[in-house]
């Protein structure tokens, strides 16, 4: 952890750029395309050079695409809409649940503590399409298919797991002194948990607030199988640009755009917090 | 307002005057030719409404689920109409094409009420007919309290009508004895030659004329034109690799997917003609094919002779239709022809693929929603959107009879009447309907790749999927 | 009094209280995995009404004489294996580069988070794209290199290395942020120590870095390889598990299966399978976990 020397710093320099033009190339080039009309996109070779247009973003978000056939209706930003109903109702709801239930996994020892945190765990193993078939049976007789509510239940099979194991980790590694001294002063324990704890372990909940919101964000089968198309995501919503009169390529990547920019901002926030958080949570020397 | 323009379009009805005169008068009253057609269109379906009670539904609301297709944006170019014709509310679920049929099996096979009609292939009705979640339209269609003395059934053409019609026994022919009506034709397509004409012009080529000239100028258009491979086909590990022109030329040899043996159904594409075949394909694919043909749907075979970047295609004719048109690099230089693979045949034997209506067994009112189905397959509808809409290609033989519709294709799309009126009789299903289809096919779309890729040799290939399909084919009784 | 009179009853309940309300709602979504083992001991195809019935094992114990099956186990089990372990030395990697707490660190190690944002279907649509040998930018790039006749998914002796390629792309990210994360956390004293002591940056990485990071080595592996071996999305979307069976895994032949076969019992029954080697697998992960923490936290 100390001072580099120079040609570490240099190699260091050159294998973050490599590992940047890995990974950010193709965004970058994703990029580019939605600024472009499919037919600057399909070129034989492909080029850098091209006359930049908004039509992909106008089509979008205005929800009407001017063709030769008439004009054709767009549910992008519904779809953009319910993306963010679903993953952010659901995170918070995965909040609620698991971050009390992540603490006492962390600080108590009881009986069937390890196994009710192991099935927990587990939910997140049990392969969706064997769940779905059952499941779609069960929701249309309770009234819950095509329902935000029965959604969110299920998305809670990928944020709950999540979220409860990296924040145990995370209270895990926080000291019980702090906690304790805050107790013996006379306060409750819920006024501990509340006004300690969870402050103290801000960083792993961000975290894993925000990594479960990707997967949230990113789920593609739980809403096609159970909800009609007034409550489907952006994923579904994408792949309405693949026409029978050919891919939308330009309004596939503004798509892709559009819809990564909420997640950006997201961790660009909890970075903030990620950041903060560390420099409380690590124990200094 | 338009009161003229009303009369004249009762004229027309009336059949006195053509819609061509029509167009000239509204045309001279200072009315639009695009609200000259929508007045007419409109009067035509009031006049629809002369001899049967439309309004027997008023206030109901029929639920769709249906693809994003050209075919759903035309229905919901003309739906107002509808909905002024019958009084009844349409509410409509659009999904995107690449997840729409699991969207289908995922519904009807939790029994959802949701939906009362949807689209569905011709080959879907395979699997959801014995599944019982289709209704027999057989007894809707010849009951005139249910459906409007012009519609017309017999205008259908007939091998569509038979293609959605079946008995369910496995190897039963298509429309034979005992057949149920499981869905109607809305619009199709068969599969023929559509060609860069920009790029044959310059090679001074004619259109392929069977399977050894197709591979032969594939090759030429590779080699002679720089960047530009020979011809696009399907290739991904999907049923849809093997239907469109892949079975049309097999069949062209007379060759089938089955035989029926002492009443049992045997594979059948282990014989020398299919070997001699499969082997001319794989290696039309190997020397003059997309490089990544194991990858190739609908979506890459129509955007690259769009592009430019394959010569030809022997695909859905209206996949070269969609391509000649938009924001594609060579609209208007796509031209049509059609095929017949083998020098001995009278005449080109396409495959068909045939989007239709089905009527849910779980819906609550059948009624309404067959007052819908019938309007948005009835000979106005199909009009509308044949001259209007890329509602193409039409089931009916009227609207193929429709000097407009002619019209307007003859004059953006080079060769592609000639190209129907070649492949139309010829044109219906060759496949033996059967309920493991989807299986099977893929699984002769997997052994097809396996040939290209050079893992199995074709013969091989062959007689192992013969036995692979057997055995399954016994495994569930059949 | 009342108040002394409760405090027991309170310290040994308050861990349930705690975790049940989780437990209850993800129990409510599981009660149809009951259901889905029962239809995996049927002859259920939706096709054939008339053919449903129980037939205890007989769609497991067709597996064991099926070919197509052990290649789907082979195929699942190379390309978890691949996956996790490049994602995590590339992660492990990253995160290590990335460790110390500068403004550019931290804005990058956000940055490199963008291919995780970007739904796995959705992005195996842009790769297909760019890896087409007409109009792909990276076909164009390697074309350059030299290797004009790379063909990407489209040839099986290429297929599995693009697919693991691009879920590489998506998913070290993951991998990369959990390390971090827990890199960042670990306490100052023993690398102070050992500087001090002047000790080989290798020896502090080996025998302090290493074994103080390893929980969080172990829960990253954990998730990426539950999801890895129930990948879908982008094998789907690229390949469909083709060319040929080349990338028949689990999922999609499961999804073949129950989707566009109507084989509901079959597809069932790969799926219990697939979970029980999931199961198995996040066992053996879960104790040894357990392990490390009760270590570490008792030195």
């Amino acid at each position: 952890m100390g001072s580099d020397s120079g040609w570490k710093r240099v190699l260091r320099g050159v294998l973050l750029t490599i590992v940047a033009l890995f990974f950010l190339f193709p965004i970058f080039w994703v990029f580019l395309m939605s600024f472009q009309t499919n037919e600057t996109i399909l070129r034989i070779p492909p080029s850098i050079v091209f006359e930049p247009t908004l039509q992909n973003y106008v089509a979008l978000i205005s929800g009407k695409l001017v063709s030769n056939a008439g004009v054709l209706e767009i549910a992008f930003m519904k779809n953009l809409g319910n993306s963010l109903i679903l993953s952010v109702v659901s995170v918070a709801l995965s909040l609620l649940l698991g971050v009390p239930a992540a603490y006492a996994f962390a600080r108590f020892k009881f009986r069937l503590g390890e196994d009710i945190a192991f099935t927990l765990l587990s939910f997140r193993f049990a392969p969706p399409l064997l769940v779905l078939l059952p499941l779609a049976l069960y929701f249309q007789s309770m009234g819950l298919i095509d329902t935000y509510f029965g959604l969110i239940w299920v998305y809670q099979l990928i944020t709950l797991p999540l979220i409860l194991w990296i924040v145990r980790g995370y209270f895990e590694d926080i000291s019980e002194d702090i906690e304790y001294a805050y107790r013996v002063d006379g306060n409750s324990w819920l006024r501990t948990f509340l006004k300690i704890s969870v402050p103290l372990a801000r960083p792993g909940i961000a975290a894993a607030m925000l990594l479960a919101f990707i997967f949230a964000w990113n789920n593609f089968v739980f809403a096609l199988i159970l909800a009609s198309a007034d409550k489907q995501p952006v994923t579904v919503g994408a792949l309405a640009f693949v026409t029978a009169s050919g891919i939308q390529y330009g309004q596939i990547a503004a798509s892709i755009v559009l819809s990564v920019t909420p997640t950006l901002l997201l961790a660009l926030y909890a970075q903030r917090y990620l950041v903060e958080g560390l420099s409380l949570g690590a124990v200094k020397g | 307002m338009h009161e003229k323009a009303k009369d004249l379009a009762q004229a027309v009805i009336r059949k006195e005057i053509g819609r061509r005169e029509f167009l000239r008068r509204t045309g001279q009253l200072g009315l639009g030719a695009a609200a000259s057609a929508h007045v007419l269109n409109m009067m035509q379906t009031k006049a629809l409404a002369a001899d049967f009670d439309w309004k027997k539904h008023e206030g109901t609301t029929v639920n769709l689920l249906m693809n994003k297709h050209p075919y759903m944006d035309a229905m919901i170019a003309n739906l107002d109409n509808f909905k002024e014709l019958t009084g009844m509310e349409v509410k409509y679920d659009v999904f995107p094409e690449d997840v729409y049929f699991d969207k289908v099996t995922a519904a009807l096979s939790s029994g959802s009420t949701q939906y009362d009609a949807f689209m569905t292939g011709a080959y879907q009705t395979w699997q959801y007919g014995p599944a019982g979640w289709l209704t027999d339209l057989s007894e809707f269609i010849s009951d005139p309290a249910l459906t409007n003395p012009n519609y017309n059934w017999d205008d259908v053409l007939p091998n569509l009508r038979a293609a959605t019609a079946w008995s369910g026994i496995p190897g039963a022919p298509l429309g034979g004895d005992g057949a149920k009506q499981w869905a109607i034709p809305w619009g199709f397509e068969l599969n023929s030659v559509a060609y860069n004409k920009r790029i044959f012009d310059q090679l001074s080529m004619t259109p392929p004329e069977n399977m050894d000239d197709m591979m032969e100028k594939a090759a030429q258009i590779q080699a002679d034109v720089d960047g530009v491979y020979g011809i696009g086909v399907r290739g991904s590990r999907s049923w849809a690799t093997i239907h469109p022109g892949f079975l049309s030329a097999y069949a062209n040899f007379g060759q089938t997917d089955f035989t029926m043996e002492d009443g049992k159904l045997m594979a059948a594409m282990g014989t020398a003609e299919s070997k001699e075949f499969h082997a001319k394909w794989v290696k039309m694919i190997q020397d003059s094919g997309p490089k990544d043909w194991s990858t190739y749907t609908w979506y890459q075979v129509g955007t690259d002779l769009g592009a430019g970047a394959s010569g030809m295609i022997f695909d859905a004719d209206i996949l070269g239709y969609f391509m000649n048109g938009g924001g594609n690099a060579e609209a208007g230089n796509l031209a049509y022809s059609a095929f017949a693979a083998n020098p001995q045949a009278d005449a080109p034997t396409p495959n068909v693929w045939i989007w239709s209506l089905g009527l849910s067994q779980f819906s609550s009112q059948k009624e309404a929603a067959w007052a819908w189905m019938q309007w948005a397959s009835g000979t106005e509808h199909g009009l509308f959107g044949a001259r209007q809409m890329d509602f193409v290609n039409p089931v009916r033989q009227s609207v193929w009879d429709d000097a407009d519709f002619q019209s307007r294709i003859a004059k953006s799309y080079s060769g592609y009447l000639e190209q129907y009126k070649a492949s139309a009789p010829g044109s219906k299903i060759y496949f033996t309907p059967q309920p493991l289809f989807f299986n099977l096919t893929t699984e002769w779309a997997a052994s097809l790749q396996k040939m290209v890729a050079g893992e199995v040799p074709v013969d091989e290939g062959l007689d192992q999927l013969v036995d692979s399909v057997n055995r399954q084919l016994r495994s569930v009784g059949l | 009094m009342s108040a002394a009179a409760k405090r027991p009853f309170m310290r040994l309940a308050l861990p349930y209280i705690l975790s049940l309300p989780a437990l209850l709602v993800c129990i409510g979504i599981l009660i149809p995995f009951g259901t889905a083992v029962y239809y995996s001991m049927q002859r259920y195809n939706l096709a054939f009404p008339m053919g449903r019935g129980f037939i205890w094992f007989e769609n497991y114990q067709a597996f064991l004489t099926d070919p197509a099956f052990w290649n789907t186990i082979r195929v699942s089990l190379l390309y978890t294996f691949l996956t996790v372990t490049f994602e995590l030395l590339l992660g492990l990697g990253v995160a290590l580069l990335l460790q110390r707490r500068t403004l550019m660190n931290n804005v990058l190690s956000i940055m490199l988070m963008l291919p995780l944002m970007i739904a796995p279907a959705i992005a195996a649509l842009m790769w297909k794209l760019m890896t087409n040998p007409n109009f792909g930018i990276l076909s164009y790039l390697v074309g350059l290199a030299g290797l004009e006749d790379f063909k990407w998914a489209s040839d099986p002796g290429t297929a599995l290395f693009t697919v693991v390629l691009v879920d590489v792309w998506v998913y070290t990210p993951f991998m990369m942020i959990l390390l971090l994360a827990g890199l960042r956390a670990l306490p100052r004293q023993p690398f102070e120590a050992a500087e001090l002591d002047g000790v080989p940056s290798s020896f502090v990485f080996f025998r302090i870095t290493l074994p103080m990071l390893t929980p969080y080595i172990l829960t990253a592996v954990l998730f990426r390889m539950l999801e890895s071996i129930q990948q879908f999305d982008i094998i789907y979307a690229m390949t469909q598990g083709g060319p040929g069976d080349t990338l028949m895994v689990f999922q999609v032949q499961a999804y073949l299966e129950r989707y566009q076969y109507t084989n509901v019992g079959r597809s069932a029954a790969l799926l219990m399978v697939l979970w029980a080697i999931t199961f198995i697998l996040s066992n053996i992960f879960v104790k040894q976990w357990l392990r490390l923490r009760e270590r570490a936290r008792g030195v």
